[in-house]
């Protein structure tokens, strides 16, 4: 099966600067997640999986179909009719009714007007605004804004979807929904989901691979598991009796305390070469007791922090 | 959220053969036309429209009817007026199915046409901009050019609405109010002209009506934006050449009155029978119109980005 995104050696640059800086990528079709923060390159790197801006130098593909941007038309138009792009913007267009909005998202994916429109009723239905078919879109709430959007990612039945922060003002309840909807997107209908966002819960919920961009720059790429547990030297110490002679004795064999929660469990960064079994001579030798020990993984949050500031 | 495993069912694949981006520009279209169909002061504007083509249309038929009456007066309240002055009048005003008919008839729709258009600015171009639609267009197979077409398409159709097709009609009334034995033929040129005249107005007034939104967005601002070309540039115009007495070629900083003395060139209108008399040269009328529709493209070219489609 094709690659979902390959990507060899993409550099982006505008006039002197460069916003992605030869990125080399191999993502299977799944579920990822682009996590960066402002100016990582992300949006650049969106541009230039739809096709609307070519790289500067290196290759690409989405699908097994080239990128190339404005200068290879016909392939756009195929590259982009693998993709249903769902922006952050709100991008209604007023005075339409939702069936009208997506319908017309379906003609402009080249779809026949009859079908587009069937097939914009049978996806709103799915996205439950069934109700809500044929009020205008400017008055929808902020969830079925979204949900609308998604919709008209959608009615082309593409096998890529491209979301651009796809929870951003929703609330509690409607960011769950939708995070449930787009995963099932991937797990029931077989999407391929490349989801953009700042918001690495909204990632953790959803995406099997992460891909954090800082600088222009592929920091990390795997999934979750792997990049968590790419981590080796973070314990969590449970400590009980003399925690202060424990703590100078740690800090002299090199142990780093990173944090104390106030009941006596610590987070710990060991050397190289350490054993575990040091943890319990030092706790023996100082008087204190090691009630648990176990591997401190770390948040997506940490490693998110941690690859941007590498 | 509702997502349901019976609701499920609902989804199904689609398999179909997508078309080309054309037909995404004529969708584009169709829903723009739409839209401001769904605007009550458009149909507002058309009822004005509306009555500029009757006056056109009785009147063409007034002439034919009072011709017929040489010998005699009619009454206008209460005062006698000899028929013959009375055709005299209209003859003046060109209602007789010559050149100068469907030219004056533009000319006077224009006054309507520059409102209409300012809504139509505002509604199908302006709000894509003001209510960040534009990523909802860019990011689907069709290029720039498709979105701009179809943007063009749907203010053309309006333009034509208001100025080919009642001139068409007035045109088909002429002949049958006449000899349309030898009207039809012998003025089919003039059929040809009207057409010309439309296509002109539509590609000048559409790209100009895009890049308008494009610039001010909303109806008001538009208005008064059309005011300057349309109205204060014609007063000035006039008041050099008619007043002053300065190079008739002031007059092209109108693109109303150029955009008239081209449409007369496809009506294939004697240029001594154009009034005002002192005109620039139609060459000279048709470069500005070009300039114009010249520095549309570029404006759109540069405005309308698909890099604007992700922030």
């Amino acid at each position: 099966m094709a690659d979902l995104i390959r990507l060899e050696g993409v550099t982006r640059a505008f006039g002197p600067h460069v916003a992605l800086d030869d990125v080399t990528l191999a993502l299977p079709p799944g579920r990822v997640g682009l996590l960066g923060p402002n100016g990582a390159g992300k949006s650049t790197l969106l541009k230039l999986l739809m096709g609307l801006i070519p790289p500067t130098s290196g290759t690409g593909r989405v699908l097994d179909q080239e990128l190339g941007g404005d200068r290879d038309a016909a392939g756009n138009w195929r590259l982009r009719r693998l993709i249903g792009f769902m922006p952050e913007a709100d991008a209604l267009v007023p005075g339409l009714t939702g069936v009208g909005y997506v319908g017309l998202a379906g003609e402009l994916y080249g779809m026949p007007r009859r079908e587009a429109v069937r097939r914009a009723h049978e996806v709103l239905s799915y996205l439950g605004l069934e109700e809500a078919r044929y009020r205008r879109v400017e008055e929808y709430s902020a969830g079925m804004k979204q949900r609308v959007k998604l919709a008209q990612a959608l009615i082309h039945d593409p096998p890529v979807l491209l979301l651009d922060e796809p929870t951003s003002g929703l609330d509690p309840a409607g960011r769950d929904a939708m995070l449930r909807l787009v995963r099932e997107l991937g797990t029931e209908h077989g999407k391929s989901v490349v989801l953009s966002t700042h918001l690495l819960a909204d990632v953790e919920a959803v995406c099997e691979r992460v891909v954090i961009l800082a600088g222009g720059r592929v920091r990390r790429e795997g999934t979750v598991t792997e990049l968590r547990a790419a981590r080796r030297d973070r314990f969590r110490v449970r400590v009980g009796g003399d925690g202060a002679g424990f703590g100078r004795a740690l800090a002299a064999a090199g142990v780093a305390v990173l944090g104390d929660d106030g009941r006596g469990e610590w987070r710990v960064a060991v050397p190289d070469g350490w054993s575990n079994r040091g943890f319990f001579r030092l706790a023996a030798e100082s008087d204190a007791v090691v009630r648990s020990l176990v591997r401190d993984e770390e948040t997506l949050e940490e490693l998110f922090l941690r690859a941007v500031s590498d | 959220m509702g997502v349901q495993t019976d609701s499920l069912l609902r989804y199904r694949p689609w398999r179909g053969t997508p078309r080309g981006p054309l037909w995404g520009a004529a969708a584009v279209a169709r829903v723009a036309v739409r839209l401001l169909a769904g605007r009550r002061l458009f149909w507002g504007l058309a009822a004005l429209g509306l009555m500029v083509f009757f006056f056109f249309f009785y009147a063409q038929y007034l002439f034919v009817w009072i011709k017929t009456f040489t010998d005699e007066t009619v009454r206008f309240a209460g005062v006698p007026v000899a028929v013959a002055d009375l055709s005299k009048f209209l003859g003046r005003v060109n209602l007789d199915g010559s050149v100068h008919t469907f030219g004056n008839y533009v000319w006077f729709q224009g006054y309507i046409l520059v409102i209409v258009l300012a809504l139509a600015g505002s509604v199908l171009v302006g709000n894509d901009f003001a209510h960040g639609s534009l990523p909802f267009y860019l990011s689907k197979p069709i290029a720039r050019r498709h979105y701009l077409l179809g943007k063009v398409l749907a203010v053309g159709a309006v333009v034509n609405l208001f100025t080919t097709l009642p001139a068409v009609v007035l045109w088909v009334q002429a002949g049958l109010l006449f000899d349309w034995h030898t009207y039809y033929v012998d003025n089919f040129h003039l059929l040809v002209g009207i057409l010309g005249y439309g296509l002109l107005l539509t590609v000048t007034l559409g790209l100009l009506t895009v890049a308008t939104a494009v610039w001010v967005r909303r109806t008001v601002p538009m208005v008064m934006a059309w005011v300057g070309p349309f109205v204060l540039l014609r007063m000035i115009a006039e008041w050099v050449v008619d007043g002053l007495k300065y190079d008739p070629r002031w007059r092209l900083i109108d693109l109303w009155n150029d955009l008239y003395l081209c449409g007369l060139w496809c009506l294939g209108a004697d240029p001594r029978t154009i009034r005002p008399p002192a005109q620039p040269d139609v060459w000279e009328a048709a470069l500005v119109v070009a300039g114009v529709c010249g520095g549309c493209l570029l404006y759109l070219r540069r405005r309308v980005q698909a890099v604007e489609i992700v922030q």
